[in-house]
């Protein structure tokens, strides 16, 4: 049980630049999920991590060790692979037995800890199998179980649910949160799911391009995201934005867009005149955070058109044409409006983010 | 991976196809089929009785072929009187050992070429089989001179070199592909479980098996059914089956009968083999390994 830290690591394929002077930490016995589109250098990270290929620059240490020259069979950590990689002519109980057996383990124990973690895993069942012989779920709990037989002091995970089905990978969310809380080892989760991100993780970086973008708890991430990139990446439906032009007027700050105004409140304001904000600035509100009312006339202060009305059971999404733009909100279930009905909207004010055009960087 | 049953619906064309591949079938088989059984019956036959032809025309005369009185007695001669045992024991150590020596070698050579990067490697690797491309007559003379300088002419170990020259470039060939096709995540996995290198290539030899296996067989046959070589590299110390066969031709007696039953003595064996590594020659090769 370590802390991982990475410091200022870089990792270059020939002359593209995967991974660009990241820092992180994960504490001990914490869970770090790393988020981020396909290409974001976070499988790089996690392969440097787990010694499978070499650090550019930089240091990456476990605890008070730096591990940048160790091979992985001296690091001490687990990884689970994101196609499993289960070995194919060996039996659920060998491969799970494989590191113990690697390590010198003696058989009485590989017995009893094969069979607990196993136990653990509900595929106590299945250890005569093979591998071409089991479903998917399967052979996930297998590679799982092939990592946790050892005690490592770190588990990496590479999106190792990212091919089950979506029922599965519900369930498998909760259960991976539980065995890293039971068994309370430092775990580095690698994943482009916001979702698992978001419900799994005590910390979560998101990274885009190589680049660190943020690094927070997922309320953190979700409520205060750093710029518009995160805004616009972490929460689904994803976040509405819309250019405006800020304009000081006696009712104080207000945001102004071709189809509405929003006029900030004072803390909001405050801020801007502390960051010295430009005028121009991108707005983003989460579809949650948009009131909606159908009809014309029925009450909220700005005027819009429906465009298209989703129906998800208990919610609805619509979305809604303001001016040349379009927002999606998310509401609870009502009357199905059609095409081009008028309706009337409003923001919660204290939810609004706002972002520089120009670096993307979010004022509040 | 697994083969998918194809939707066919029946035509009057797919009829007069079927019926005309089966006839094209049946021709094929006789006619590489039938030298094997006139070797075969003749090797057991005297010579008066393997002369014993039907004449043209005459389909009630093949019962000649089949009437006659069984006799090992030019087994017996190839045996007792020719050393034959010392020719075939000869032709197993050569086309084996080649064989085993290419395999090995090759299987690091095609693991490397597989797994690693480096500089001009798809050079190296296009140098490697180039080396085939050149007919086996054009380099027979220099490297005659060269094992003769080395005392190897006539020497079994020379023939395996000679041999291993030819199958080594084809082995690493093949074998990169079947290395190629065993997904990397399975040795990365099993360093993260605590493997060296060596200790996971080790781990998916197992998966490679089944092309090492066919490939076994066909570095054999290259060496079982070598002439060439076998009679410039081999003559004298290290003769093999097929010059031993062809020194059964003498200007003043071809002696028929012998030469069918050493044409048997080369065949038998090579057709246990194939019988023996069929299995794995259609097994699967990942099987299941990864998620498709």
């Amino acid at each position: 049980m370590v802390a991982v830290n990475i410091q200022s690591v870089w990792k270059y394929y020939g002359k593209t630049v995967a991974v660009k002077d990241l820092n992180l930490l994960c504490r001990e016995n914490s869970f770090l999920a790393i988020l981020g589109p396909s290409g974001c250098g976070k499988s790089s990270t996690l392969r440097m991590l787990a010694g499978l290929e070499h650090i550019s620059a930089g240091d990456i240490f476990f605890g008070e060790q730096r591990v940048n020259m160790l091979p992985p069979k001296d690091r001490d950590i687990a990884m689970v692979f994101e196609n499993y990689a289960l070995y194919p002519h060996k039996t659920v109980f060998e491969n799970m037995a494989n590191p113990l057996r690697l390590r010198g383990v003696d058989k009485a124990e590989i017995d009893r800890r094969v069979k607990a973690a196993a136990a653990m895993l509900q595929i106590d069942a299945l250890l005569d199998r093979k591998p071409m012989q089991l479903s998917g779920g399967q052979k996930q709990r297998t590679a799982i179980g092939r990592a946790i037989v050892r005690e490592p002091k770190v588990f990496l995970f590479d999106e190792p649910i990212a091919h089950l089905d979506a029922k599965l990978r519900a369930h498998m969310r909760g259960e991976l949160k539980h065995l890293q809380r039971r068994l309370e080892t430092t775990t580095i989760y690698v994943t482009h799911d916001q979702l698992e991100a978001m419900s799994m993780a005590d910390n979560i970086a998101v990274m885009h391009e190589g680049v660190l973008q943020q690094f927070g708890t997922p309320s953190e991430i979700y409520n205060h995201p750093a710029n518009e990139w995160v805004a616009g990446f972490v929460g689904e439906p994803p976040m509405n934005f819309l250019n405006c032009r800020l304009e000081l007027t006696s009712e104080g700050v207000v945001a102004v867009h071709p189809a509405c105004r929003i006029r900030l409140n004072d803390a909001q304001r405050r801020i801007l005149e502390e960051k010295q904000a430009e005028p121009d600035v991108k707005l983003g509100i989460r579809p949650d955070n948009i009131a909606y009312r159908a009809g014309a006339n029925s009450g909220l202060d700005i005027p819009a058109t429906v465009f298209v009305t989703e129906n998800l059971g208990g919610d609805m999404i619509v979305e809604v044409t303001l001016g040349d733009d379009r927002l999606t909100i998310k509401t609870k279930i009502g009357p199905i409006a059609n095409l081009d009905d008028p309706c009337t909207i409003a923001f919660d004010v204290s939810r609004i983010h706002l972002f520089s055009t120009t670096t993307g960087v979010a004022y509040f | 991976m697994a083969s998918r049953e194809i939707a066919q619906y029946p035509s009057s064309t797919r009829r007069v196809l079927s019926v005309a591949t089966i006839i094209f079938i049946a021709f094929y088989l006789l006619w590489t089929l039938l030298p094997f059984l006139i070797m075969f019956l003749s090797s057991f036959k005297d010579l008066l009785d393997a002369f014993q032809l039907p004449a043209p025309g005459d389909w009630g005369g093949v019962s000649l072929l089949f009437t006659f009185e069984p006799t090992t007695k030019h087994f017996e001669n190839l045996f007792v009187d020719l050393n034959f045992g010392t020719y075939l024991g000869n032709s197993l150590i050569a086309s084996l050992g080649s064989a085993a020596v290419s395999v090995v070698l090759g299987s690091f050579a095609a693991y490397a070429l597989s797994r690693f990067d480096f500089r001009g490697k798809n050079d190296l690797f296009f140098w490697i089989i180039s080396t085939r491309m050149a007919p086996v007559v054009a380099v027979l003379v220099p490297l005659y001179a060269i094992f003769r300088s080395l005392d190897l002419i006539g020497t079994l170990p020379g023939l395996i070199l000679a041999y291993t020259t030819f199958n080594l470039p084809f082995a690493i060939w093949i074998l990169k592909g079947f290395f190629d096709n065993v997904p990397y995540a399975v040795e990365e996995a099993a360093m993260c479980d605590g493997a060296t290198r060596l200790q996971a290539l080790r781990m998916i030899l197992p998966l490679v098996a089944p092309g090492i296996g066919a490939f076994l067989v066909l570095c054999v046959l290259f060496g079982w059914n070598d002439y060439l070589f076998a009679s410039i590299i081999g003559s004298g110390g290290a003769k093999t089956l097929p010059p031993a066969t062809i020194g059964l031709v003498q200007p003043q007696n071809i002696q028929w009968g012998s030469i069918m039953a050493a044409g048997v003595v080369t065949t038998v064996p090579m057709l246990f083999l194939g019988l023996l590594i069929r299995r794995y020659l259609v097994a699967g090769l990942t099987m299941g390994a990864v998620r498709e």
